[in-house]
């Protein structure tokens, strides 16, 4: 999450009222059918989209509105629900704005359209996703080469399913010195060891 | 090579002149933004050790130990957590599922030590450079793991409850309990706080998975009175919950009572099994309430023969007696007695000790004694015209209503007392005015302001809701008698303090502000005490006591080698502490019966 950190404090780039914010997304709207507007910050917000929108709207903001930077493209789990969320996160150098765009796919046999086309580095992103998340994007350049994971063989581990604490405690020794103590066990030894 | 190519390096003196994006010294000009999952800072006031954040850590990197100077006590486990930072990957859940909100992230990102093992250390304990950072992550308000609030008990609204002594409490459904167990985070902080130390975290578990004969056992491995505390318990594990830093505590006491009404009675005895085979021991126990019977269960099922003499028609003591049917019917308190006399428990009832058969006979008959007589006397204000026939003892009232004894029901009646027992014989008495006059006419008067009130803040809104009146800050002065010898009414003053400067009570009050409570019936119900007549003037004088009551060990043996003493009688008045006390002086009579110093004395 290091993009999201510098939070628009390069030197010199003014911070936009959230007033800003709002009327973009209502000009937008007229343009575009889009969900929900969440603001996060002054200079940082994300609308949920549906998928067929993704294309167009990337286009048009790079292309008409100045977000020429992809920051990041990364995915959440909503394991309850069934879906993956994808976040496009788009950034304005000129007046230093983030725009994130959310929309969901279905977790199973999840597949996405690529956008390495639009910005060559999606592919690496892209390439992150199917390892970390099983989320395919065909016709994206080295999307099935192994990423960090090389000789991955268990499911990708960032769905929810993985067990990650069985993970790190079979691959990964304590280092010397570790001890723990129940808190419901600790208080009985201090506050009634005999029981009563 | 293209023309571009050749070109291109040129054209980055194009820049030349621009302000540069580059940060010039990135270690110093570049802080964490303000919401930076960075490293950790805990509030060591704030943190009760409950381990949840250790629970959470997908990579094992928090332990849960012992720090100087935080002692363990009720509600704090004493432990804080200290993290590896060889394994944490500064995921937050330790902070988001935090039930205090003490565990928190600074903005600082930065850390350079020599030695590997200063990266695992304990915030808020040991000290670091960015503990008073003031950006980092917290958990944002609307952002919560477990839900904050309980699910809400349904229960019979006022204008319906007051005509009937039916139950009030509905009880969850399978769903709603499984939603308020899903709330509970199984640390087991409340267990140590529960003067009987049930295993609150795992009958919770047991409701989450619906296993309620798994629940049943759990229950009654600590606590026979388990009909009784899913509904009057009270219920001081909640006060210790967790759950209760950043919302409700988990309603631990209706989440038992859930158990009990899953479980039909036919499956107790098996799920609870079968005594142990015959010692030839015999133990007398004298009073059937919670803290005699439980010992008799204990001990019936460690194989020791136990006889229980009960002066009333009825076991359950103030269970019984004392706590009106609509908090506790009658049926469900029968269940607990009955379960315990089926495993083998003889109970004489309406046999009193003193007059019927005397403490030497039982001395004499049996291996040992527990005396656990209960508070059964009600205190007296002795203000001046009390000793008037219409004036009460709540406790004697209540027995009256029990034992379905007549007496004349007040049209008006004023209570002296803000305690549980004030609530409750004011709102069995609402009910039969509502019933016999169909208008309620009750007031309840307290010395201290009714933000104080001993009583539950439940059975204050109740009372309230049930058209009583509560009138605070009046300490009671007299009696009011009209000439024909009539009790008309309760003179109070109003009261400026009740305790003075060393926390004694020694009530002041402003006599002129008067105030006479027109009734036909006063009620005192400002405490009990015990009635030890029954141990006859020798025995009374052999024994040590303690500020008027029986003096006992830490396991609830007197000065005398045979006889001990629990529940009411010499704890204070709580349910659960009895049942706490039963198993304590049953663990303590079966060492000594089961040793060779019974007999030792019983020769000598």
């Amino acid at each position: 999450m290091s993009a999201l950190s510098i939070e628009g404090r390069h030197i010199g780039l003014p911070l936009r009222e959230t007033k800003w914010m709002r009327e973009f997304y209502t000009k937008l709207a007229k343009q575009f059918p889009l969900g929900e507007l969440t603001e996060q910050r002054d200079n940082l917000a994300f609308i949920s989209i549906e998928q067929p929108q993704l294309r167009p709207l990337l286009m048009h903001l790079r292309d008409k509105e100045g977000f020429s930077h992809l920051v990041l493209l990364t995915a959440v789990d909503w394991i309850e629900e069934g879906h993956f969320q994808l976040t496009y996160l788009l950034s304005n150098r000129t007046n230093g704005t983030d725009i994130g765009l959310r929309l969901m796919i279905s977790r199973d046999d999840a597949l996405m359209e690529s956008i390495h086309d639009i910005w060559p580095t999606a592919a690496t992103y892209q390439r992150e996703l199917r390892e970390m998340f099983g989320i395919d994007f065909p016709d994206s350049p080295g999307v099935y080469e192994d990423f960090i994971l090389e000789g991955w063989n268990n499911i990708p581990p960032y769905r929810r399913d993985f067990d990650t604490l069985e993970f790190s405690t079979e691959n990964f020794a304590q280092r010397p010195g570790r001890e723990t103590k129940d808190p419901a066990q600790h208080m009985k030894q201090q506050l009634y060891p005999d029981g009563a | 090579m293209s023309i571009r190519d050749l070109l291109s390096p040129f054209t980055a003196w194009k820049y030349l002149l621009k302000n540069p994006v580059t940060i010039p010294d990135p270690l110093n000009d570049r802080p964490g933004s303000a919401r930076y999952r960075g490293f950790h800072k805990n509030d060591n006031e704030k943190c009760i050790g409950c381990g949840t954040c250790e629970a959470i850590c997908q990579n094992g990197a928090i332990d849960m130990l012992p720090v100087k100077g935080t002692a363990t006590q009720e509600g704090d486990s004493g432990l804080r957590p200290r993290i590896d930072y060889g394994r944490c990957c500064w995921c937050a859940l330790c902070v988001d599922v935090c039930m205090t909100g003490s565990l928190t992230m600074s903005n600082e990102y930065k850390w350079v030590e020599s030695d590997p093992d200063a990266f695992r250390f304990t915030p808020g304990v040991d000290e670091k450079f960015w503990d008073n950072a003031e950006l980092g992550y917290q958990r944002p308000e609307d952002h919560r793991l477990v839900e904050a609030k309980r699910v809400t008990m349904e229960e019979m609204d006022a204008d319906t409850r007051i005509n009937s002594f039916a139950e009030i409490v509905n009880g969850y459904s399978i769903e709603q309990a499984k939603l308020e167990a899903d709330r509970c985070v199984a640390c087991g902080i409340c267990i140590a706080t529960c003067p009987t130390h049930m295993a609150i975290p795992d009958y919770i578990d047991a409701v989450r998975e619906g296993n309620y004969e798994r629940g049943l056992k759990l229950l009654y491995e600590t606590n026979p009175f388990s009909n009784v505390c899913g509904r009057v318990c009270t219920r001081k594990c909640e006060s210790a919950c967790a759950s209760r830093h950043e919302g409700e505590p988990i309603a631990i006491r209706w989440l038992k009572r859930h158990i009990i009404d899953q479980v039909p009675f036919e499956k107790y005895r098996e799920i609870i099994g079968e005594p142990d085979a015959p010692t030839g021991k015999k133990v007398a126990i004298i009073g059937a309430g919670p803290a005699g019977m439980t010992a008799a269960f204990d001990l019936v099922r460690m194989g020791h023969e136990v006889v229980v003499y009960e002066a009333k028609a009825a076991a359950g003591g103030m269970t019984r007696y004392g706590i009106p049917e609509y908090r506790l019917p009658y049926d469900a308190l029968d269940r607990d007695i009955e379960l315990i006399v089926s495993l083998g428990v003889k109970v004489h009832y309406n046999t009193r000790i003193g007059s019927d058969i005397a403490m030497a006979q039982l001395e004499q008959d049996f291996d040992a004694v527990l005396l656990a007589i209960g508070l059964q006397e009600g205190r007296q204000t002795r203000i001046p015209k009390s000793e008037h026939e219409k004036v009460y003892r709540a406790v004697d009232l209540l027995d009256k209503i029990t034992s379905e004894e007549a007496f004349e029901l007040p049209h008006c009646a004023v209570v002296i007392g803000g305690g549980n027992v004030a609530m409750d014989i004011a709102r069995s008495l609402a009910r039969m005015q509502k019933q016999q006059y169909d208008q309620v006419d009750v007031v309840v008067t307290a010395m201290e302001d009714q933000q104080h009130f001993m009583a539950d803040a439940d059975e204050i809104k109740e009372a309230l809701e049930e058209g009583i009146i509560i009138r605070d800050n009046c300490g009671p002065q007299g009696c009011e008698i009209d000439e024909s010898g009539h009790l008309i009414g309760l003179k109070t003053w109003k009261v400026l303090s009740i305790l003075d400067e060393n926390n004694r009570f020694a009530p002041t009050y402003d006599d002129s502000d008067e105030t006479i409570h027109a009734c036909d019936t006063v009620i005192e119900a400002i405490g009990q005490f015990s009635d030890t007549s029954l141990l006859g003037e020798e025995l009374t004088e052999k024994l040590e006591w303690n500020r008027g009551r029986i003096d006992i060990d830490s396991n609830g043996r007197t000065s005398e080698s045979w006889l001990w003493s629990a529940g009411d009688c010499v704890s204070g008045p709580d349910v659960v502490h009895a049942v706490a006390d039963g198993h304590r002086v049953a663990s303590s009579i079966n060492s000594y019966i089961s040793s060779n110093e019974s007999s030792i004395d019983k020769q000598s």
